[in-house]
């Protein structure tokens, strides 16, 4: 008896080795020298001087907004619909994972892996190009010769003066930043790239500072760029302890707001200590223990990738798509999207109305456009141009910092509460939507966005009731 | 078995020729390219027999290895011979290892073979659109091969080890695959996230990353490793089981 007790020690030894063996993987690993003391002020300026421009690294993102997850079952998932909204509405939901190379400002590509699929965004100098492999469709884009002499502009950073936010760096050559008309944000590139015959949708880019959502994925960078450009008296910047991210030690930035009357609690932004390169941002949500958002490198090299992985050809089978060359160069606070040609007219009936507030795009940015723009807003980038132009009414502003509430108000001839309606159609959206007192109400952890009966819009990282208050009061 | 497994590959590419080209985007994946390139055969074939087919010819496989002998009453001749529990335990398991690579091997063999000749082979797009000639490809497909051979070693021991439990075969291969058809269930609840690293089914279809440029070792390692955890896991049980087994039959 004793003897066959002895032999089942193996099975029980087993799990418990493997057991053991997790444990101690769990605990996060000590770096092996830890990083010198610095203040909030001078991990900044750490952040702000990084040159890092030739890596390859993966980027896992994953995003607890609240949203509708999207039914991602069966052997391969991906973009679901061809429409904008349900696209942009991807990046924002679940779990993501891109593998990111970059060599130099004119050298990069960007892999999104889907399951048994695979999009692409290659540039090698001048060109451009998107691939798909859900359906082979590739695309190219021929950037204008002045596009790769001229710093392309800094995505998300409006041309405002800046509060104390460190010094930008270079533009990188990330895709939000390609004058080019790609895609509904967040979008497939090769797949649903914007055809006379598309009706955008999702415009959010003639209101919001950038590109909402880059067409492939944030990276930690464009993040960190993004939230570091509102950091100002109302944002309490402290440093937390060192993290190690991809294996590096890095500082740990957290800005807070300093205000309890907005729905963001805290975002974090692990800066390599070596290089300064953000490696991780981290956005927390008043009363939820998951990061609302978070988006960082799981594995990094800081070596140059081979050449080869920026050639692109078209495979053979695809189907091409040549992208129209905007006609004027991508400046920020101009109009991100000419009026594309065949399209809709414009001057005629502003599909894109100052109301056109993709609700999904908005968590990412929500934080460049509010708290930057409440002193002034004809200063939203794109309103004096765009919407001047079309003669639209201008958005209005209540509270500040990062209390900020922006009221768009409806479009002139009842277009926009048409344009809610149709907004609402969506099946995705009509899903995510509650009805509230006066409106419809789409509420994630960061942002809420009240869309109210008369075709208002409002949008604010505050409680539903801070909403219904502005537009009670406008 | 083996020919019944090669019949997937044969069946699909018929099916892709008799009909009007597929669109782009419906059924699975890789099944629009086949009537472009043949190779394409192999890798749909494999994808269609990793959820039910391959599983079922594992686990038929690894649950026989000693029910059957035991249910055959050849169980105690096997163990006269001085040869040992243990060793006649790891040749089993072994013969279970050699199936699970022949299985994926034949379906690949056989894809590429019905593909060549029905369809046109030329060079090969990879899922991130990068295109390599026909050799490289055909390295492609053995790395997919032995990707899904990893993919069910756990499967086959854990099969050994039902096999073990009981004396009516159909019994332990019944169990086998109703195991894996449970952890690929488990695999798609968004519920049960923290359970998904530990599902031996998790990584199965990770067999794609060999089809990105520049291959994605990744989910090859994770796979790996998991795998091996559950050969240890489950070897073990089948050892303590074994050896202290009353051979009755």
């Amino acid at each position: 008896m004793n003897r066959a007790w002895l032999r089942w020690v193996p099975a029980a030894a087993v799990p418990a080795v493997i057991a053991a063996g997790v444990l101690v993987g769990s605990i996060p690993a000590r770096a092996g020298d830890p990083l010198p003391q610095k203040s909030p002020a001078e991990v900044l300026t750490l952040l702000g001087q990084h040159n890092t421009r030739s890596f390859s690294g993966t980027v896992q993102q994953s995003a607890e907004l609240g949203l509708p997850e999207l039914p991602a079952a069966g052997p391969s998932s991906g973009p679901v619909s061809a429409g904008g909204a349900a696209s942009v509405v991807e990046f924002l939901t679940g779990e993501h994972t891109a593998r990111i190379f970059m060599d130099g400002p004119t050298k990069m590509r960007v892999q999104v892996m889907d399951r048994l699929a695979e999009r692409d965004v290659i540039r090698r100098d001048n060109d451009v190009w998107f691939y798909n492999s859900k359906d082979n469709s590739a695309a190219h884009l021929a950037l204008p010769a002045f596009a790769s002499d001229l710093p392309l502009p800094v995505p998300g950073v409006p041309a405002l003066p800046e509060p104390p936010a460190p010094p930008e760096p270079p533009a990188p050559p990330e895709p939000p930043a390609l004058p080019g008309p790609p895609a509904p944000p967040g979008d497939l590139p090769g797949r649903d790239l914007p055809g006379p015959d598309l009706p955008k949708p999702d415009l959010p880019l003639p209101i919001l500072p950038g590109p909402p959502v880059p067409p492939v994925m944030p990276t930690p960078e464009d993040l960190a760029r993004k939230f570091l450009a509102v950091v100002d008296s109302s944002t309490e910047v402290t440093v937390g302890p060192d993290v190690e991210v991809a294996g590096r030690s890095a500082y740990s930035l957290a800005l807070a707001p300093r205000t309890q009357g907005t729905l963001l609690e805290k975002v974090a932004i692990a800066v390599d200590g070596e290089t300064g390169m953000p490696l991780r941002v981290t956005v927390m949500a008043r009363g939820q223990a998951e990061p609302a958002f978070e988006a960082g490198f799981t594995s990094l090299s800081l070596a140059a990738p081979d050449d080869s992985v920026f050639t692109f050809v078209a495979p053979p089978g695809a189907t091409v798509k040549e992208l129209p060359v905007p006609p004027v160069p991508y400046m920020p606070g101009m109009p991100a999207l000419p009026p594309s040609p065949g399209g809709i007219t414009p001057g005629v009936v502003p599909d894109s109305g100052p109301d056109q507030v993709p609700p999904d795009a908005v968590p990412l940015d929500q934080p460049t456009a509010v708290p930057e723009e409440p002193p002034a807003p004809d200063k939203v980038p794109g309103s004096d141009a765009s919407l001047r132009h079309r003669d639209a009414p201008r958005p209005t502003v209540t509270g500040k910092g990062w209390e900020t509430v922006i009221g768009f108000p409806s479009a002139p001839g009842g277009q926009g509460a048409a344009w809610t309606e149709s907004l609402l159609k969506d099946p995705l959206l009509s899903q995510a939507a509650v009805v509230v007192p006066g409106g419809r109400l789409l509420s994630t952890a960061l942002v809420n966005v009240l869309l109210t009966d008369d075709g208002r819009v409002f949008v604010g990282m505050v409680p539903a009731e801070r909403l219904q208050a502005a537009a009670g009061a406008a | 078995m083996l020919l019944a497994l090669a019949a997937i590959p044969v069946l699909i590419a018929v099916a892709v020729r008799l009909s009007s080209s597929v669109p782009p985007g419906r059924g699975p994946a890789f099944l629009d390219r086949i009537s472009q390139n043949g190779l394409f055969v192999a890798v749909t074939a494999m994808l269609v027999s990793v959820p039910l087919f391959l599983p079922l010819t594992i686990g038929v496989v690894a649950g026989d290895t000693i029910a059957g002998e035991a249910s055959l009453g050849t169980l105690r001749y096997l163990l006269v011979a001085p040869a040992g529990r243990v060793r006649l335990l790891l040749v089993k398991y072994a013969g279970a290892l050699a199936f699970c690579i022949a299985a994926p091997v034949t379906v690949a063999l056989a894809g590429a073979a019905i593909g060549a000749s029905l369809f046109p082979v030329g060079p090969v797009t990879l899922l991130s659109g990068d295109v390599v000639q026909p050799p490289e490809a055909a390295l492609r497909l053995v790395l997919i091969a032995a990707y899904l051979a990893v993919s069910l070693a756990g499967l086959s021991a854990i099969g050994l080890f039902l096999s073990t439990l009981t004396v009516v075969p159909v019994g332990a291969m019944a169990a086998t695959v109703v195991l894996s058809v449970v952890s690929q269930v488990l695999d798609q609840l968004p519920q049960l996230e923290w359970l998904h690293p530990w599902l031996f089914t998790h990584y199965w279809f990770g067999f794609a990353d060999v089809l990105r440029q520049p291959v994605l070792w990744d989910s090859f390692a994770s796979n790996a490793l998991l795998q091996a955890g559950y050969i240890a896991v489950f070897g073990a049980l089948a050892y303590g089981r074994f050896v202290t087994k009353d051979v009755l039959s």
